[in-house]
């Protein structure tokens, strides 16, 4: 792609760090790394907030104030210029409370900024330590962070006076953090949390912000849960994780991403609007996304912690291009790793998802555990000649139970195809740009070790037959070893374009059957969550 | 690499305390909505461990029985969580406490929750005047040291 530029190359702004914080403050000796926010800029001074309906602070750190004034501590890199400039804020996820974990995305934070963002990491050392179920009290004090931003916006004497861009910001999480994020996505549009009024009126709230996207790096999942059920992500959602994650080992955030944005079976035509993207990161662990934490594997382990950092810079360089700074060209990073191939560390492997918003489910698989059918409104029948189709609650990345359904396919001989017959006056193919699949292989014994698997795509309206091999979309990688637990089994978004299928001679607006063809390989196990036309 | 293994519990005391200025309010709301007279009261339930959990992202969930304690808290000895309505204890004491990561796989721990305090006579006698007593119960910081 000549067009773009690596999104991980520094930009043209020069720009300034600022420490934010709420004086006074006196951490003591013990917490010298929390001595900068003794003193921060002069302009730069915040309030402090109440958290205590939602969160505790451990009882083993000398922190100098309680939950009921923490204070809004941060580092902001702001570019030179008259603005008005997007907005990006990080936060960390739990660690020890005594090392400072909030400096560990100036590495982003400075990237971004150079690009034209303000760009903040926050401090939410206060909620770290051996506790359980504090995640909302993080999601507040994000919330409360992007609040400050928007009042030193609205403040003609400050120096953010009309420079912050209200209608673009991206909050991004990692660890508990990420899990936070989407927690902040759902209460940014809430009035009230159980007694917490959010208006004001006590401190906290009001939010309402125009959240353009959120990111989560390596989440938790349901660590804390709403009254109303696990949080559903209500905005664009980008995921990240590493195969050789030791401490969110369960690749939690998968279940987060899968209950965003899904399909209402009610109204399986209706679309939120908002895409939701993935990254499975062959080699990454846990910790060396944040340049301060010690990694938590062994040497040897994971892959190099500047190759780490250079993958979060390239992917989420990419998604802030997008999101922040609507340069719609990077949304090609988000549909398929492989446009990034020249920016990532070599040798890099992943598998990525992508879901656009503009799409028709053929077949999501959400119906029952019954055999699979061809999901309405679009109508059809599907058949299973040689191959074992079976929908289940398959745990695809360990972690809690799925709630999600996702068809089985074992075959044991060439030529065996699952065979999906449709009307087409019911699939309008031809107002799409793709037909995607998501498939993948499993570490199942009939799936040759540590070797892609493939099959063939066969698509055909009246008498003519496009047959593509899925590895010529993408690879199908073997699942990469993890730290412990079962391998999880990533599925793989392969995008067709539409195009393909016109120029071998399928019309697109006659479209009647689309097959998985499995003549590539003797035997394998593969898991398919959804088939759409999409964008 | 080795997974994560559970905390071990070495002792479970429940201790009535001071509520919070949050928890007065749920107090007064749970009251309210469940049509009770709940005294200004909040249960710290101190889990003694033998280790601490790392603070990592990863986290262990503690259960009594089936139940989700839904948060806990760190102090010297181990872990706390606060209870304000008294009818959990009727429920759930004597439940076996139990651990997991992902609410499939359990860990019991051996050891049972225990009971609140009986209330002493002079607040038995006092019963009415719930604000009264609270003031006379210890605060939480001082149950946690």
């Amino acid at each position: 792609m000549p067009s773009l530029r690596n999104p991980a190359i520094a930009g043209d702004f020069q720009f300034d760090t600022f420490i934010y914080g709420a004086p006074p403050l006196a951490y003591p000796a013990s917490l010298s790394q929390f001595l900068i926010y003794n003193t921060p800029d002069p302009a730069y001074v915040t309030g402090r907030i109440n958290v205590s309906a939602f969160a505790n602070l451990g009882a083993g750190t000398p922190w100098p104030f309680s939950n009921t004034n923490v204070p809004l501590n941060g580092h902001v890199c702001v570019p030179r210029g008259r603005g008005p400039f997007p907005l990006a804020v990080f936060a960390h996820g739990n660690h020890n409370p005594f090392e400072n974990s909030t400096p560990g995305y100036l590495y982003l934070c400075q990237l971004f900024a150079s690009h034209g963002i303000i760009a903040a990491t926050i401090d939410v050392n206060f909620l770290n330590g051996s506790n359980f179920g504090e995640n909302d009290g993080r999601a507040i004090v994000h919330l409360e962070h992007l609040k400050q931003f928007r009042t030193w916006n609205n403040t003609a004497t400050h120096p953010l006076h009309g420079k912050v861009d209200l209608n673009r910001m991206l909050i991004v999480g990692h660890s508990r953090g990420g899990e936070a994020v989407g927690h902040a996505s759902f209460f940014n549009r809430l009035a009230a949390i159980g007694l917490v009024i959010l208006d004001g009126s006590a401190g906290l709230g009001p939010y309402r912000f125009g959240l353009s996207a959120v990111a989560a790096i390596a989440p938790t999942d349901q660590q804390f849960t709403p009254v109303t059920g696990p949080t559903v992500v209500p905005d664009p959602y980008f995921l990240i994780h590493g195969s050789k994650d030791s401490d969110v080992f369960t690749f939690e955030g998968y279940h987060t991403y899968e209950r965003a944005h899904a399909v209402d079976l009610a109204n399986p035509t209706v679309s939120d609007g908002k895409f939701k993207a993935m990254l499975w990161v062959h080699k990454a662990n846990h910790n060396q996304f944040n340049s301060i934490w010690a990694s938590e594997t062994a040497p040897g382990v994971a892959m190099p912690r500047a190759s780490q950092e250079e993958i979060a810079k390239v992917h989420l360089g990419a998604l802030a291009q997008l999101v922040l700074l609507d340069r719609r060209e990077y949304l090609d990073v988000l549909r398929d790793h492989g446009a990034a191939v020249a920016w990532d560390p070599a040798g890099t492997e992943f598998v990525s998802q992508y879901q656009h918003p503009e799409r028709i489910f053929v077949e999501h698989n959400q119906e029952g555990v019954a055999f699979p059918v061809v999901s309405l409104p679009v109508q059809g029948t599907v058949a299973a000649d040689g191959v074992v189709a079976t929908r289940q609650l398959t745990a695809l990345v360990g972690g809690a139970p799925t709630t999600t359904i996702t068809l089985r396919l074992v075959w044991s001989a060439l030529g065996s195809r699952l065979r999906l017959v449709v009307d087409p006056a019911t699939l309008p193919a031809e107002r799409y740009k793709t037909l995607t699949l998501r498939v993948g292989q499993s570490t199942e014994a009939n799936n040759a070790a540590n070797r892609d698997q493939d099959f063939t795509l066969e698509v055909a309206s009246g008498s003519r037959t496009a047959a593509i091999p899925a590895s010529s979309l993408h690879r199908l990688l073997y699942p990469d070893a993890p730290p412990f637990g079962p391998a999880k089994i990533v599925m793989q978004t392969l995008r067709l374009p539409v195009e393909r299928l016109i120029e071998s001679g399928v019309e697109p607006s006659d479209l009647r059957s689309i097959s998985l063809v499995f003549d590539r390989r003797a035997t394998g196990t593969v898991y398919v969550g959804d088939l759409q036309c999409s964008n | 690499m080795q997974p994560p293994q559970p905390p071990k519990i070495t002792g479970v005391e429940v201790v009535a305390a001071q509520p919070t200025e949050a928890e007065s309010a749920a107090i007064a709301h749970l009251s309210a909505e469940s049509n009770r007279s709940l005294s200004q009261v909040a249960y710290v339930v101190k889990v003694r461990l033998k280790e601490k959990p790392p603070a990592t992202g990863m986290a262990w969930a503690l259960y009594a029985g089936d139940v989700l304690i839904p948060k806990y808290w760190e102090y010297a000895d181990g872990i706390y969580f606060t209870v304000i309505d008294p009818q959990f204890f009727a429920d759930h004491k004597g439940k076996r406490l139990r651990f997991s990561q992902n609410g499939v796989d359990f860990h019991d721990t051996g050891i049972r929750l225990a009971a609140p305090p009986a209330p002493t006579a002079a607040a038995r006698s006092k019963g009415k005047a719930a604000k009264g007593k609270a003031a006379r119960l210890p605060l939480q910081a001082d149950v946690l040291k």
